[in-house]
Formats: structure tokens, C-alpha cells, sequence
């Protein structure tokens, strides 16, 4: 029963892969209502088994209360993925050219790459672990070139399955690196067996090269740019959140779980990486005009301050990344369910185009500017939060240095921010434009993540939930009993 | 509708100075029937903090359909509430306990010890009923602008929680909350309804204020974290900090980082650029609530984190914040001078007035430190009641360049006498506020170097000269052209307006025992905390000791 929800997921994938055969062209909607429900389903299973813990096949499966975490930050950002691109597969958007065709295959294989990332963090094993990121990694490359005649789109998926397939590549030489120096390709038996030599910090420093991709950490963040602007918007914002996730769950398995004790010795590498991420993702985004290059940009910044919770190691550290990442989730959709909602509409993606749009639709204007200063991190949102025990993990640690680094990042972040805050405010109003009207699937969306970008700020207890069940995992045990 | 106004503006400015009067009057004469334990049976500081919840929401109903007149009467309805309650407060506030009364402690985000922790002493006391005081002056002068959208009404009362929330605050991440929530609005107020280069302006504004307050938030994290190595527990309460023993060299990064927050949000001298862009750009109710409340902040911060936690690095440097402030009273006032708009003059003789605060607030002594908050409450005073002059001027006329005007008094006589008032209270005539403030300030700063005193004193001629000139370039003189002459004189509401202000302004210059009763006990003990007198005694320059020392020679 460990793996229901896994199941669910990949079922109802099949389920729609077949249907998609047999169903004529106007039933098709039945699909996303399928897609959703099992999402849906897979979702209350994994909420339902709280507090179970289990392993499957000899420990090579395990759920913990880690992973459920996970597992839901997944299925949310799946569900979400499904609602965002409900208008553009339905045909119902305004703008022709925005609308995206084949959609039994896009639910299928967006369904496949959640079920890939549901896996991974709960395997406790190098090939499992290996195969179910190319899971997770390989339905992202074709999501990213679904919209074939458009050749930006094209473009995106290029360079997003070459550069994908490098660094597959380097993390597949460091996990190999990693078998060779212990024998075993069980996560915990590694952990025992490692020593400091040579190979090992070649092998961290190719695993961190390959994990930096999903992350988009400078200087691995390269494809980022083109290959967000050039992808369909709901992918966009499914890449932004879920892949960042799946990213952090291999880097948290990887380094907590596997180097363990022997991890603070590469704090000074997370500390400067994190500098050198949060510092150029904020200072390119200041001269975008393309507002979803403008948000890889701002993705990267905020990969930036996400990685700054690895600083320590501390029990506050995870915790902190799982806050932040719900808090970055949840603030990131509202920011592009408004940037769908607004290119579906009039089919414009720049930033000047959103000239005026607080006197047209004022709560849309409203929700979209609530989730940027989220993103900047201004008080009580919960972005502000999730930042304030990431700051509090790093000056900990004792990198005080990085703190001040991202608070003077956080400030050039706020100037870009207000950019888009400033066009929809205060510039005026559009000769053209009048009031658009919103699909009732965007405005649940950006109903539903706006209140959770506002509320788990304020609402203390959510961080506190994910401490005490976070607690109950064996992951900071396994850290202390390595340490040397 | 006109008459409604009208009835507002009498009703509120009535209630208002006679509510106040009494209360002031009779505060003394409560002592006696109040209980041991300071406090109320409800929680009335978040009742006060939260009541503009009531405008706002209002203002948004009623946005549709009845105008938006209806908005404005819902703000300033609840800015009425809001004032009740402080009236209430200052009622039942105890004279003679020293510490935090009317405390509200519920944890917040526990796992860090941090709470929703709320409570005044004096010093809040005054500064949260200055700023219950101003915003409804503020409503009422700019009624008939347009800057009263309901938008515009929805971003004021945001700004008052933020406002009162941060003087409230005892939790140090409570308070750097209520600090930023209160960026937002004024961001709007200066973006969309601001001048010509407001754009320009209100993103200076933001940015410069941001990065202080982010440093803050690093250096309160830090300060936590400190905390907790040494106790063990978390806190971020600033009453649980006040125990913290820092080691010195820590305590000078520290002081830093906070002060930079604060001296940007005073804001003291080099880092005051921001401000007159800011004042120029906004409309008339942003200028007030950013001079008499926003800019509060600064020597707020000051006193209340920055000295008590770090007192070893103040030793070290205080002469070098006194001195940035000698150089702000001069160097505000110099540029005052030449300016050639009636806002940025004033925005710049703001620059030489806080200048004077900071001096009072890091003398380290009695004097100083209580002429430093009268000095507060009095620039927000004034310089608040300037800014809505100029603000009815400007509605009238819709020019803020000195040159235009001229001869004002033969058009509005009633106008040119508070502008006159207003004037020779901001550069302190004795008898009004600004003298007692500016005079307690010289005595504290007299007492630990007679220097100091003399250059600040400087500052006051210096002020008597941009003020003067100015009121004569405006007021006086022959008519100058047709805008003038065709000027009407102040109607009754703005004179209700103005008149509380002025009374406010003349009580505390002649008889301001009243004021210093309810901030003594807080104050003594304040400075007992750290060991103040020791404290200025290292630092005391002794002219008499040192002329005697050289005719020995």
C-alpha cells in the first residue's frame, strides 16, 4: 500500500493513453477531469498516510515522512500544471496561437514525470535513484517542445534535452564514481563506506554539476533562460516548481543521506554557490523585457536562496527548504497562473504589455502583485517566512557574510519585482484594453495559490507541522551517527 | 454632500480637542483609581492596531454605486475609532510603572520563540497618539482633493497599521513586519497618485528604505541567534534581548547593521537622499504621514533596539552619529535655503530637524533623551501641519514654485496667520513646541560637550533664515499676478483642521509638564537600564576643567 499513490499516478497515465485512442475529439475533456482526479486521489492517499512509515523491496523503497512532503509538493504542482493548461488544450483561450494540441499525450506524459519524481525521493538506492530522475527528466524535454510549430519552442526543447542529456551524463559518472569507492549502491551502505580520498570529491563536485542543472544553479543554469521563455507557459511553471523540487529531493538524499557527517566540509561550496546563484539570477533579471525570461531569471535567484537551508547541517535546515519550497511554490503558480491567464487572453508575454492591467482587472492585478512581493519577500507573506529561516539556518551555520550577501540580493530582487508592480499600477492603462474576462479554471487557481502564498505566513503552525513530522524521519539521525 | 463635509469636519475637529484637552487634563487625577497591574480587560492595542481594518474594508464596499465620498467618510470614521481608543488608553495608561503596560503575548511562530507580542511604555505612548492625531487631520484637509479614491483610502489605513503596529511591537520580527507593511502603501500613495517624477521617486524611496530594513532583518536574525546560543531558548523578544550579554566586538556589527536601518529611515544626513524626492513627489497626505509618522521611525528604532542592546558599541560610535547630526542640522538647513519649491524646503528643513533628534537621542542623558521625543512629537506636529498648508495651497493653485507666489497674505489672511505660526514653531520661537524641544536637546548636548550645543544652536539661525525668507517671498509683498489675487481664503473645515494642531502646538511650548509627566518614569528607567550617567560621564567634554587646565600651563 506504500506505493498507492505512485500507482495511481502511473494508472491513471495509462488510463488516458489508452482512452485517448478510442474517444472522439469533443469528449476529449474527459481526460483532464481524469488527469486531475487521480492526481487528486494520489494526493489525498499520500496526505491519508501521514505518519506511516514502510519500506519495500529490501529498503530500496522507502516512505518516511520526508518524502511525503515531497511527494505532495509533486502532486500539487501536477494538479496545478493540469488546471493551468486546461484553456490552452480545451481550445478555449482567445488567443489562437497560445492554444496546445494533443492532449491525451500531454496529460500521460506529464502524468509519467510526477510518478518519476514520486519515486525518487522515496528510493533509497543509486539505480533507482538514477532511473526515476530520467523519469522524471525525460517527459520534461518532450513537455518542453510540445508546441512543434513554433520554432522557439523547437528551440527550448534542443537545448533542453542536450544540455539535460550532459548532465545526466556527469551525474551518472559522480554516482558511478560513488559505486566504485564503496561497492554497494545502497544509499545507507555507502554512507558507511566512503572515505575522504580524491575520487570522492571528484564525485561530489559531478553529482553537484548534474543536480546544479535541475536546480538551475549558476554557473549551470545556462539553459534556463531560453528554454523557459520558448516553452509552453503551463510547462514553464510546471519546470519552475516541480523539476526545482525534484532537483532538491536528489540533492537532499544525496548529501544528507549519503555524505551525511562528512557534510560540512562542503558548506563553503553550497555558500558560494548560493552567492553566486541568488547574485546573477537577480541582476540579469533587472534588464528582461520577456516576463517568463524574466521569471527563469528570478527562478534561479530564489534556487539561490533555497540551497543556503544545506548550510549546517542543522535539524532547522530541512524543514526551513520544505517551508520555503511550499511557500516558493505556492507564490510562483499565483505569478504564472496571472501570466497564462494574461497571454491567453491577449497572447502578450512582455512586461511593458502589462501596462495598466490594476484598472482592467483589479483582483487578478491584485493576486499577481501579492505573489511578487511574496517572491521579494516582503512581510507578512509567506515569502518573507520562508526566507527569514533560511537566513536564520545560514547565520547559524555562521555565514554571516551570506546573509548579508542575500539581504542586499533580496533588495535588487524588490527593484525587479516592482518593475511589473510599477507597469500594472501606476503606468497608464493601455489605449486598447478592456476588462478580460478569466476562465473559471485560472480563477480558482490563482484563488487557491494566492491564498496560500498570503496565509502560510501568517498561520504559524504549517512550519511547525513540517518540523514535527519532518522529526519523525530517521534523516538527522542518519547525519549524526556518520559524523566524524 | 457639501454640508455633510461640513458637519465632519466641525464634529471631528470639536470632539477631537476637547477629547484630548480633558484627557490630558484629567490623566493625573485617574492615577489614583487604577489598579496595580497595568492593563485593560481587552486587548486594546490590537484593537487599536487592526481598527483601520474597519475604513479599509468599508472603503471597499462602499466603492461602488455611492461615490467616493462614501469611502472617505468610512476612513475617516475609522480613523475616529481608531482615536477614541487612544484617547481611552492614554486614560487608563499608568504614570508611575516603569516598563510595558497593556501587554498582549500570543506565540506566533513558536518553534522560533517568536510571538505576536504587543505593548507601550511612555515613549510608544506619545508617538501612537501623534499618529491617531494626524491621520484624521490628514483625511480631513485633503477631502476635497483628488487624491480620495477609494484606492487611495485603502492604502492610508494600511499605512496607519503598519504605523502603530511598529510603535507597538515588542516582538523584534513583529516589529520588522509592521515596518515593511507600511512600504507598500506609501510605494502606491507616491507611484499613482504622486507628481510628475513620481516614478523616479517612490522606487528611490522603496529601494533605499528596503535595503536598511533588510540589513535589519540580518542583524535581528543574528541578534536571535545569539540568543539562543547563550540562553538556549529562542526569543526574539526585545524585553528577553535587553538581558543578552553581546561581547563587544559583535556588538559593533551589529549596532551597524541596525543603526544603517534606522539612520536611513530618520534619516540622517548621508543617507537622506531619498527624502526630499520622496516628499516633493507625493501627494499632500503621503508628505504628512511620511514626515510626522514614517520618518518617527528612525529615532524610534534607535531608542528602542539600537542603544539598550548595544551599548558598548554606542560608546564607540556616538561622536561620530553626533556629528553626522551637527552636519545634518547645518547641511539640511543650508540647502533649505536655496530651494525653489515650497515641499522640498520643507522636505529639507525635516533633514535639519531630525538631525536635532538624533543629537537629543545619543546625548545619554535626561535632557536629551526627552528632548529628543518632545522634538519627535513637534516636528511630526509641525512639519505635518506645513505640509497640509502647503498642501492647500497647492490645491489652489497647483504650483509649488516659490517665484509664483507673493502677496498671498492680501488674498488669504487667515491662511498666512497658521503658516506663520506653523513657521516660527518649526524654526522655535520660545513659547512654541519647537523651542522646548530644540532647548532641552542643547542642555542634554551641553552636558556632555558645550561644542555640540553651540553648533547645534547655529542651526536654529540658520532655520530662522530659510523659514523667514521663504514666508516672506510667499506670503508678503505686493500682490504678484492674477493666480494670487483670485485665491480664496481657508474654509471652515480646513481651518478645524489646522486649529487642533496649532493648540497642540502652543500647549506643549508653554506648559509641557502635561507631556513630560507621562514619559518620565519610562524614560529614568530607561536610562538606568544601561547605565546611562556612567556612561556620558566617559564622554563628557568639561570646558571649566579644560580652560583651568591651560592657564596652569
Amino acid at each position: 500500500m506504500l506505493m498507492l499513490p505512485e500507482l495511481i499516478v502511473i494508472a491513471a497515465g495509462f488510463i488516458i493513453l489508452l482512452l485517448d485512442l478510442f474517444l472522439a475529439e469533443e469528449k476529449k475533456n474527459i481526460l483532464g477531469t481524469l488527469a486531475f482526479a487521480g492526481l487528486l486521489i494520489a494526493l489525498g492517499r499520500t496526505l491519508f498516510s501521514f505518519g506511516q512509515q514502510g519500506e519495500l523491496f529490501g529498503g530500496r523503497f522507502v516512505v518516511d515522512s520526508v518524502a511525503i512532503w515531497f511527494k505532495i509538493i509533486f502532486l500539487l504542482a501536477g494538479m496545478t500544471t493540469v488546471a493551468l493548461s486546461w484553456d490552452r488544450l480545451t481550445g478555449k483561450t482567445t488567443d489562437i496561437a497560445s492554444r496546445m494540441k494533443h492532449r491525451g499525450e500531454f496529460y500521460t506524459i506529464l502524468l509519467f514525470s510526477t510518478a518519476g519524481m514520486m519515486y525518487l525521493i522515496s528510493s533509497r538506492d543509486l539505480v533507482t535513484l538514477y532511473i526515476s530522475l530520467e523519469l522524471s527528466t525525460i517527459p520534461l524535454f518532450v513537455l518542453v517542445a510540445w508546441d512543434r510549430d513554433n520554432p522557439l519552442c523547437g528551440e527550448a526543447g534542443l537545448k533542453y534535452v542536450i544540455l539535460g542529456a550532459l548532465s545526466s551524463a556527469v551525474l551518472l559518472y559522480g554516482l558511478g564514481i560513488l559505486y566504485g569507492l564503496s561497492g554497494s549502491t545502497d544509499l545507507a551502505t555507502i554512507s558507511q563506506k566512503i572515505t575522504h580520498s580524491p575520487a570522492l570529491w571528484l564525485s561530489v563536485a559531478m553529482i553537484t554539476a548534474g543536480i546544479g542543472f535541475k536546480l538551475t544553479l549558476v554557473p549551470f543554469h545556462m539553459w534556463a533562460a531560453d528554454v523557459y521563455q520558448g516553452a509552453p507557459t503551463p510547462v514553464t511553471a510546471h519546470l519552475s516548481v516541480a523539476s526545482k523540487a525534484a532537483g532538491m529531493a536528489f540533492i537532499f538524499l544525496l548529501f544528507y543521506r549519503v555524505l551525511g557527517g562528512a557534510f560540512q566540509e562542503w558548506n563553503i561550496l553550497f555558500a558560494v554557490l548560493a552567492t553566486i546563484t541568488m547574485t546573477l539570477g537577480n541582476l540579469v533579471a533587472i534588464i528582461q523585457q520577456n516576463i517568463k525570461r524574466f521569471m527563469a531569471f528570478s527562478a534561479i535567484s530564489q534556487a539561490g536562496y533555497l540551497i543556503m537551508g544545506f548550510l549546517g547541517p542543522f535539524p532547522e535546515g530541512l524543514p526551513s527548504m520544505l517551508f520555503y519550497l511550499y511557500a516558493y511554490i505556492f507564490t510562483n503558480l499565483v505569478v504564472f497562473a496571472v501570466i497564462i491567464f494574461y497571454a491567453n487572453e491577449t497572447g502578450r508575454e512582455n512586461i511593458d504589455d502589462y501596462r495598466g492591467l490594476s484598472r482592467t482587472n483589479p483582483i487578478i492585478a491584485g493576486a499577481m502583485m501579492l505573489g511578487l512581493f511574496s517572491l521579494a519577500g516582503i512581510p507578512p507573506l509567506s515569502g518573507f517566512v520562508g526566507k527569514f529561516f533560511l537566513f536564520s539556518v545560514a547565520s547559524k551555520a555562521g555565514f554571516h557574510w551570506l546573509v548579508g550577501v542575500a539581504a542586499i540580493n533580496s533588495t535588487i530582487s524588490l527593484y525587479y519585482y516592482l518593475r511589473i508592480v510599477r507597469q500594472m499600477y501606476i503606468e497608464p492603462t493601455m489605449e486598447d484594453a478592456t476588462t478580460l474576462q478569466i476562465s473559471p479554471m485560472l480563477a480558482g487557481t490563482i484563488a487557491i495559490t494566492t491564498l496560500g502564498a498570503v496565509f502560510f505566513g501568517i498561520i504559524p503552525f504549517f512550519y511547525e507541522t513540517i518540523n514535527q513530522t519532518v522529526a519523525a524521519s530517521d534523516w538527522w539521525s542518519v547525519i549524526t551517527a556518520t559524523a566524524r | 454632500m457639501k454640508k455633510i463635509f461640513l458637519h465632519w469636519g466641525i464634529i471631528s475637529g470639536i470632539t477631537m480637542f476637547f477629547i484630548m484637552i480633558t484627557s490630558v487634563c484629567t490623566a493625573e487625577t485617574n492615577l489614583v483609581t487604577l489598579p496595580a497591574s497595568p492593563g485593560v480587560g481587552f486587548p486594546i492595542l490590537s484593537l487599536m492596531v487592526f481598527s483601520p481594518l474597519l475604513g479599509l474594508l468599508f472603503a471597499c464596499l462602499l466603492r461602488n454605486g455611492h461615490g467616493e465620498r462614501s469611502a472617505g467618510v468610512a476612513t475617516l470614521l475609522s480613523s475616529f475609532v481608531t482615536f477614541a481608543l487612544g484617547i481611552y488608553l492614554l486614560l487608563q495608561f499608568d504614570l508611575n510603572h516603569y516598563g510595558f503596560q497593556f501587554v498582549e503575548q500570543v506565540p506566533w511562530i513558536d518553534i522560533f520563540g517568536i510571538q505576536y507580542y504587543l505593548g507601550i511604555d511612555g515613549i510608544s505612548l506619545v508617538l501612537v497618539l501623534v499618529a491617531i492625531l494626524i491621520l484624521p487631520s490628514a483625511l480631513a484637509a485633503t477631502w476635497s482633493t483628488k487624491e480620495k479614491s477609494w484606492q487611495f483610502q485603502v492604502q492610508t489605513m494600511l499605512l496607519q497599521i503598519g504605523i502603530l503596529g511598529s510603535f507597538m511591537a515588542l516582538d523584534a520580527i513583529l516589529f520588522y513586519t509592521f515596518f515593511e507593511i507600511m512600504l507598500v502603501p506609501l510605494y502606491f500613495m507616491i507611484g499613482i497618485w504622486g507628481g510628475h517624477n513620481r516614478i523616479y521617486a517612490t522606487t528611490k524611496f522603496f529601494i533605499y528604505t528596503v535595503f536598511g530594513s533588510l540589513l535589519l532583518l540580518a542583524s535581528i536574525i543574528y541578534t536571535g541567534i545569539l540568543y539562543h546560543e547563550t540562553f538556549g531558548v529562542w526569543s526574539f523578544s526585545i524585553i528577553d534581548w535587553y538581558d543578552l550579554p553581546i561581547p563587544a566586538s559583535t556588538q559593533m556589527w551589529l549596532f551597524a547593521g541596525f543603526c544603517l536601518a534606522f539612520a536611513i529611515k530618520a534619516p540622517m544626513f548621508p543617507f537622506h537622499t531619498w527624502l526630499p524626492d520622496a516628499h516633493y513627489e507625493a501627494p499632500t497626505l503621503g508628505s504628512v504621514e511620511l514626515a510626522a509618522m514614517l520618518l518617527k521611525l528612525g529615532p524610534y528604532g534607535i531608542i528602542r533596539f539600537v542603544i539598550p542592546l548595544f551599548p558598548d558599541a554606542a560608546h564607540v560610535y556616538v561622536p561620530i552619529l553626533i556629528i553626522f547630526g551637527l552636519i545634518g542640522i547645518t547641511y539640511g538647513g543650508l540647502v533649505a535655503m536655496v530651494q525653489q519649491k515650497l515641499k522640498k524646503l520643507i522636505a529639507y528643513s525635516s533633514v535639519a530637524h531630525m538631525g536635532y533628534i538624533i543629537i537629543g537621542v545619543f546625548v545619554f542623558n535626561m535632557q536629551g533623551l526627552a528632548g529628543g521625543l518632545i522634538q519627535m512629537i513637534n516636528h511630526a506636529l509641525v512639519t505635518g501641519a506645513l505640509f497640509l498648508c502647503v498642501g492647500m495651497l497647492y490645491q489652489r493653485t497647483k504650483t509649488q514654485e516659490i517665484v509664483d507666489y507673493g502677496g498671498v497674505a492680501h488674498s488669504m489672511p487667515i491662511f498666512a496667520c497658521f503658516f506663520l505660526f506653523f513657521s516660527l514653531a518649526s524654526i522655535g520661537l520660545p513659547g512654541l513646541n519647537g523651542f522646548v524641544g530644540e532647548l532641552m536637546i542643547m542642555l542634554g548636548a551641553a552636558r556632555m560637550n558645550i561644542f555640540y550645543a553651540i553648533a547645534a544652536a547655529f542651526g536654529v539661525v540658520i532655520a530662522a533664515v530659510y523659514m523667514l525668507w521663504m514666508y516672506q517671498r510667499v506670503i508678503f509683498g505686493p500682490i504678484k499676478n492674477d493666480m494670487v489675487r483670485n485665491l480664496k481664503d481657508l474654509n471652515l473645515r480646513e481651518q478645524l483642521v489646522l486649529i487642533p494642531l496649532a493648540v497642540f502646538t502652543l500647549v506643549l511650548g508653554v506648559y509641557p509638564q502635561p507631556f513630560f509627566d507621562h514619559v518620565n518614569t519610562t524614560l529614568e528607567g530607561y536610562l538606568k537600564q544601561f547605565n546611562a550617567e556612567e556612561f556620558q560621564q566617559q564622554h563628557k567634554f568639561d570646558l571649566a576643567a579644560y580652560w583651568s587646565l591651560k592657564q596652569d600651563k
